[in-house]
């Protein structure tokens, strides 16, 4: 029993030492790739791709169900974006509210017979709409499908556009964030598959017209503390793994691909729950296959924020529905693990999510209760424990004010110094017992897909109305 | 039996873990105190420069114009750099006037000269910022500069040199791109080099041919796609050389050039480029095709909406609604195709040029007998094909099958 003990507390050890040292080492890249971005940036102008007649045009689809508080916000919002060649498809995945209805009202949509060829699965459409104000709008009415993939998949049906974006109705974009996002496809369009956005948190920010006019923290700690994972995830793990050109996720809530690679791969999974991170996985395996010379990039500027989660209630609902999501991809792509044919996908990045972040709330709990039976048994020296967990916690903090920093010298969208010191202050403070309960989460979200639960699960959302 | 802790604690890690400990608390006080530090200090910096900024602006005219003795801020790094941030801003949106203007103080007060010079010998992003500085100012006198740093190893630098000769938009520029591409091949990705040949081309666009003619492999699309961007009825003749190249990307560019020629000369090739193997060299093709707004383009045009490429549907279906005096012909005549995409593609081109109430009045003044207006009103209304007719469909059929 004791020699069980032993060798757990010694694994827990070692995978809590090898996780922070692989954060850490992905700080020191994403700091060195954002500075050099940002260096790369002051020697040419957004406006000079918007100038150009090479830009390509793109189609921005965004899927809507039940948004009715949130819909003409967002579409305004998407309608004002700084973009030379520009279509918007909006789809409406059988809302049982009067989001068809805000919209008729708000753009006077109109019939039409728009081509809709389907080349990629989704429910059935009921009706094309264009808008009268703003030629630029295509509207899909479908019937229900109960997934978003399903109603992305309808709108790169009737897209026609080279370059799908992908955006939550829920979001709001910088107005020149499709021109940022668009910065390594024009750099170099041959190889660039698809790139992914930054996603900031919006709660506590003030909204106008669909516009964001002044960024805060949210005041509540729930929300703040997510801000901080935003931070971590997105400056540091993403920007890192991009620069391997690893990516395995872009967020379903900001992404561009190439059109004609998301309907090759067959568009997105309509039953898969990380749809997002599924249709990155099935583009790798494509164009691994193919022996493709291809990157998918991250691009940390273009920004695009979005409401999260502001009760615990939705917050676990949501952190189960990703863990889910993550084994939903990680079981059918398991075959790619360690086969050379799948490069640094297969020998890297899956090993990685498996092993840090799929396993990782199984091998925090069972670590945590070893340690426990291990102190009861007096198998445990008390003063080292403590050292151990002093040297974690601070670690870990380095990180997570690592994150800050990186927003602090790059993008400083926190202008308030109260906001700084919040934000620096959650830091600190998210180890206990955020981050116990967030592995909870995670943990019930893996009993759940086990189970068979693969449903994607309600979330309580004020909408960008109340923002405003 | 001591515990795992213990036995690492014999092993030496205790006093890695201890060194462990200071470092990250260390490492996270260093890293507070930056954060906080430098926001300190970048206030007081945005604080400084903006009051320098609207001391300068309150006398730009007579800092412009040289009333203002240069010794007065030259000196001063912080408001140098100020002055030609604002100066190299006001280039962007000036005319041809107030460029000259503007060129000129930046000769007289020796901006121009220190650039020169920071893009000769400065290195890593100093050197690139200098680059494309240079270039914005756009005088010529920077373009040896410029042309030196694109003969750099670093990619980067060969970048910002690419955008800074762009940003000059002069023959010269161009002259030293081609003459070194010509060198040295393709070294930096296509599209920077696309974009700086157009702005530099777009005077002189005849500087390009015989480039495209020599070029090679990828370059050769790389001017392919340039001439197609810049080319001018100018180049008529010259352009009609391209349309039975072997590579697709130069007979998509002498299909999109084309559309800048007069109908005449351009009609018979676009028609020909219209049916070419390559998807988006037709594609080009028939949007060229359709600017032209000629009658004779009709029959190639509805074969364009029966094609097997989704965007060459929808362009040629674009196009087709340009004819807006014979709009009932056009529509009988894409019914005929029998082609249900085509269809859609007409009739979603109809919708979104707002000419539908207009098609329905055309129908109503013309001469067409009562069934066929039925049974046009009926595949406007549903966007369906009508039922075949058994001896159509026969001979539909026969053709179909005698086809290639």
């Amino acid at each position: 029993m004791i020699r069980l003990l032993e060798i757990s507390n010694q694994a827990l050890f070692w995978y809590y030492l090898a996780t922070n040292l692989a954060y850490l080492a992905m700080l020191i890249i994403a700091l060195k790739t954002s500075a050099r971005h940002h260096r790369r940036l002051e020697s040419h102008r957004l406006s000079w791709f918007k100038d150009t007649p090479m830009t390509p045009p793109i189609t921005i689809i965004t899927p809507a169900h039940n948004e009715e508080a949130s819909i003409r916000v967002a579409i305004r919002n998407l309608l004002e974006l700084d973009y030379p060649q520009l279509e918007i498809i909006v789809v409406n995945d059988g809302s049982l509210d009067r989001t068809l209805e805000e919209l008729r009202d708000e753009f006077r949509l109109r019939v039409v017979r728009a081509v809709y060829i389907a080349e990629v699965k989704s429910a059935p459409v009921r009706g094309l709409y264009r808008s009268d104000v703003d030629s630029r709008l295509l509207v899909v009415d479908k019937e229900a499908s109960g997934s978003k993939a399903d109603a992305v998949n309808a709108g790169l049906n009737a897209a026609t556009s080279p370059y799908v974006c992908i955006v939550d109705s829920d979001s709001v974009l910088e107005r020149d964030a499709l021109l940022r996002i668009m910065v390594p496809i024009l750099e170099d369009p041959k190889r660039v598959v698809a790139v992914g956005g930054i996603i900031r948190v919006l709660n506590g920010s003030e909204i106008k017209n669909g516009q964001l006019r002044r960024v805060r923290l949210p005041r509540k700690s729930i929300e703040a503390i997510q801000v901080i994972e935003y931070l971590r995830a997105f400056l540091i793990g993403r920007e890192a793994w991009a620069q391997g050109n690893m990516l395995t996720i872009i967020s379903g809530a900001f992404g561009l691909f190439r059109t004609d690679l998301v309907r090759a791969v067959g568009g997105y999974r309509a039953r898969s729950i990380g749809e997002d991170m599924d249709v990155v996985a099935r583009m790798h395996r494509h164009l691994r296959e193919k022996k493709a010379d291809y990157e998918i990039r991250f691009v940390p500027d273009p920004m695009c924020w979005t409401e999260v989660p502001s009760d615990l209630r939705s917050l676990a609902r949501q952190r189960a529905r990703w863990q889910k999501g993550l084994l939903g991809v990680l079981w059918p792509n398991r075959d790619m693990l360690f086969r050379p044919r799948y490069g640094r996908i297969g020998c890297f990045a899956l090993p990685y999510l498996w092993l840090f972040e799929l396993f990782a709330p199984i091998m925090e709990v069972v670590g945590i209760a070893t340690i426990i039976v291990a102190a009861s048994l007096g198998a445990l020296s008390r003063e080292f424990f403590l050292q151990f967990m002093i040297f974690g916690y601070a670690f870990a903090t380095v990180i997570s004010i690592g994150s800050v920093l990186q927003e602090e010298v790059t993008y400083k969208r926190y202008n308030d110094w109260k906001d700084v010191v919040r934000l620096v202050s959650y830091c600190f403070f998210e180890h206990f017992p955020y981050r116990q309960l967030h592995m909870i989460w995670r943990l019930q979200g893996l009993w759940q897909y086990l189970r068979g639960d693969h449903e994607w699960g309600q979330l309580k959302r004020k909408g960008l109305v109340s923002a405003q | 039996m001591g515990s795992v802790f213990e036995k690492l604690w014999r092993l030496g890690p205790a006093v890695f873990v201890f060194k462990a400990i200071i470092a990250a608390i260390v490492a996270d006080g260093l890293l507070l105190a930056f954060i906080f530090i430098r926001r300190a200090y970048r206030k007081r910096f945005f604080a400084k420069r903006d009051k320098h900024v609207f001391e300068l602006r309150q006398q730009w005219d007579a800092l412009i114009s040289g009333r203002l003795s240069y010794d007065r801020w030259r000196e001063k790094a912080f408001d140098r750099r100020i002055v030609e941030a604002m100066a190299l801003d006001a280039f962007e949106a000036a005319g041809p006037a107030e460029s000259a203007r503007l060129l000129k103080f930046m000769r007289a007060s020796g901006l121009i000269e220190k650039r020169i010079f920071e893009a000769q010998r400065l290195t890593g992003w100093r050197r690139m910022r200098a680059l494309v500085a240079l270039g914005r100012t756009r005088a010529p006198e920077g373009v040896p500069a410029l042309a030196e740093a694109l003969r750099d190893r670093h990619v980067e630098i060969r970048l910002a040199a690419l955008r800074g000769l762009g940003r000059t938009a002069c023959p010269q520029a161009a002259e030293e791109i081609l003459a070194w591409v010509g060198e040295s091949g393709l070294t930096v990705p296509a599209l920077p080099l696309q974009s700086a040949l157009i702005q530099c081309c777009a005077e002189r666009p005849q500087l390009l041919l015989p480039f495209v003619k020599q070029a090679e492999g990828p370059l050769r699309e790389i001017m392919g796609r340039v001439l197609g961007e810049v080319a001018t009825p100018a180049l008529g003749m010259e352009l009609l050389q391209f349309v039975g190249d072997e590579r697709e990307e130069l007979r998509a560019a002498a299909a999109r050039a084309m559309s800048h020629l007069d109908t005449a000369m351009a009609f018979d090739a676009l028609s020909e480029l219209a049916e070419d193997r390559t998807w988006f060299v037709r594609l080009r093709a028939i949007i060229g095709i359709g600017n032209l707004v000629d009658p004779r383009a009709i029959p190639t045009l509805l074969k364009g909406l029966s094609d097997s490429n989704r965007l060459v549907r929808l362009r040629a279906a674009e196009a087709l609604v340009h004819f807006r005096a014979v709009m009932v012909p056009v529509f009988q005549q894409v019914i005929e195709l029998r082609d249900r995409y085509g269809l859609h593609a007409y009739l979603t081109a109809i919708e979104n040029a707002g000419l539908r109430e207009r098609l329905e009045s055309q129908m109503q003044s013309s001469q067409i007998d009562a069934e066929e207006m039925r049974r046009l009103q009926s595949v406007l209304q549903t966007g369906s094909l009508p039922p075949e007719e058994p001896e159509l469909a026969e001979t539909a059929a026969n053709q179909r099958e005698s086809g290639p």
